[in-house]
């Protein structure tokens, strides 16, 4: 046990590989699906066409062979700012939001109105769907896969001097890292403890526990820009010389078959924002 | 050396990282390891053997869920021990810790962690200098010398003293000299050995380099896989040549030239583990030879 482990918090740009129908999948449809599917979650503001969605992803959780626990997991971190979140809204919202709802509890000078308490839970549900939604997303889909899929659905914007390459590359850096900077943080974490820190604490004391940060960031910010010079000189020395002329080893291959799956989700899109919720 | 009242003990422990994940993984299955106070413990082991996951619960930034971990006394499976003391009584210094210096001036760095302690201005000010001298960098010429203008050993010997500063019983060293130059490492292997021989430290030391071991340690455990493979004093350890095979470990060059000598059927002291060592038996044999091996 320890107050230190943060990676097994962290699910997103993780790789897990279970051989699923998902995993399998051509990466440029995986994108399109993940993209659909985040559109039918943002644009779905009914409770219960929010509990069809949550039913939808745990559905692609299922789908993709990864342990529900673990998928869930991410979350832990995010759930004082949701609660804070969630109590603001509660609490100041009052009228302000949709006049002409019902009030359904009153106590002071705090009104909670019916439209109010749905926004609350639909933002929470929202907020749980698109971390599955994306967390499987990465959990099924290697940064080479991802690479080669961003780059190869950008290539017709290219026309518009869009940098498809540079901006897939980015892109994968980005979410590549994310594991590499969580590690490091542990690390310097442990050092400045073990010379006396107080890091960790109350998860509840911003300011101290922010100020207390600093022994672990400055390293950390030094750790990651030297972690990007390196990087840059490796391209160097490889003679990387961007998108141009370029080909890849492992072509995307999709059979048409593969398009199903964003095809059904561009179904499902369109059926929730057709469909009468009535909450 | 004389060895006093056992300062760490470790019974049994094991780790699991990751746990339900399914990326989980044991690292520890059942280590029981003990140091007395006042000697040098190595600690050996290829990569992954579990060799960092161990010394983490030495300082308490981990809490044993299966097995029992005491430190001087301060019971880590306890909840009621304050891990924060714990950590005052053995310091850890992890692998590479120039990296973990952020304050522009070194003396400022170093004091981070007497400052955390709250102690009075006045005792900040003579821990600083005293770790300060202590890893050779002198007081008064390095305290404000901007952290990123010193060269690589001097910052590891400036993260060393941040760590020393808190005065701890014990130190641990994950592979104190690795990735410095030669001259610099010898220096700072000197340096250890006087913490010892003259603060009265007691050291546990985890490294990859045979050498550095054998020169510091008393004692030694071998981890493999999660498990103590072997322990013993270091001088006996590294005379068994097939048992060391055995656990993929290569003894120091010195030892390796003694036991070639040996299984060429020449008669060499065996517990020869120095380079100095090694040369003084071989010396000593041919003295004792002389006139005729000279002849031949």
């Amino acid at each position: 046990m320890s107050e230190f482990e943060l990676l097994r918090n962290i699910t997103l740009g993780q790789y897990l590989p279970t051989g699923s129908y998902l995993h399998r999948m051509d990466a440029r449809a995986k994108i399109v699906a993940t993209l659909l599917l985040v559109a039918a979650v943002s644009f779905t503001p009914t409770l219960a066409g929010n509990a069809v969605l949550l039913g939808v992803c745990l559905g692609v959780v299922g789908l993709a062979r990864i342990p529900l626990r673990y998928a869930l997991r991410g979350l832990l971190p995010a759930v004082p700012l949701l609660l804070i979140l969630a109590v603001m809204q509660l609490l100041f919202f009052g009228r302000a939001y949709d006049p002409s709802s019902p009030v359904v509890f009153r106590w002071g000078w705090i009104l909670v109105t019916a439209a109010v308490a749905r926004l609350v839970l639909v933002s929470a549900a929202r907020f749980v769907e698109l971390l599955l939604v994306t967390s499987v997303f990465t959990l099924t889909t290697t940064t080479s896969e991802l690479t080669h899929g961003i780059e190869s659905l950008l290539r017709p914007f290219r026309r518009f001097r869009v940098p498809a390459h540079e901006l897939a590359l980015v892109v994968t850096i980005a979410i590549r890292f994310v594991p590499t900077l969580a590690l490091e943080a542990e690390r310097l974490m442990k050092a400045q403890a073990s010379r006396g820190g107080r890091t960790g604490g109350s998860r509840w004391r911003f300011v101290e526990r922010t100020r207390q940060m600093l022994p672990v960031l400055v390293p950390l910010f030094t750790f990651a820009l030297r972690r990007g010079e390196e990087l840059v000189v490796a391209m160097e020395a490889r003679a990387y010389t961007g998108g141009a002329g370029r080909t890849v080893y492992a072509v995307l291959q999709g059979s048409p078959a593969d398009w199903l799956v964003p095809a059904a989700a561009l179904v499902f899109l369109a059926v929730m924002l057709r469909a009468p919720f009535p909450v | 050396m004389s060895a006093g009242a056992p300062i760490i003990q470790v019974a049994d422990l094991w780790h699991t990282y990751m746990a339900g994940t399914p990326f989980e993984h044991t690292a520890l299955r059942g280590v029981t390891i003990e140091v007395r106070a006042g000697e040098v413990v190595g600690i050996l082991g290829r990569t992954g053997s579990g060799k960092s996951t161990l010394i983490q619960y030495l300082n308490g930034l981990m809490r044993p869920l299966r097995g029992r971990v005491v430190i001087d006394g301060l019971d880590l499976g306890s909840a009621r021990t304050n891990l924060r003391l714990v950590r005052e009584r053995v310091g850890l210094v992890f692998q590479d810790p120039e990296t973990q210096m952020f304050e522009p001036l070194v003396g400022d760095d170093v004091a981070y962690g007497p400052r955390q302690l709250r102690l009075p201005k006045q005792e900040i000010r003579a821990r600083v200098r005293w770790a300060m001298d202590a890893v050779g960098l002198p007081f008064d010429r390095f305290k404000d010398r901007y952290t990123f203008s010193l060269s690589g050993g001097e910052m590891r010997k400036a993260a060393l003293a941040g760590v020393l500063a808190i005065r701890p019983r014990v130190l641990v060293l994950d592979e104190p000299t690795s990735g410095l130059d030669p001259g610099a490492r010898a220096d700072l292997r000197r340096r250890i050995q006087d913490l010892r021989e003259r603060e009265g430290l007691t050291l546990v030391l985890v490294s990859h380099d045979m050498e550095e071991v054998a020169r510091l340690s008393d004692r030694l455990y071998v981890l493999q896989d999660g498990v103590v493979a072997a322990d013993g004093p270091t001088r006996a350890l590294f005379a068994d040549a097939a048992r060391l095979a055995a656990l993929g470990l290569r003894p120091p060059e010195p030892v390796q030239v003694v036991q070639r000598l040996r299984g060429l059927g020449i008669d060499v002291r065996p517990d020869a583990l120095t380079v100095e060592e090694a040369g003084d038996a071989v010396a000593a044999l041919l003295i004792a030879r002389g006139p005729r091996s000279a002849r031949s």
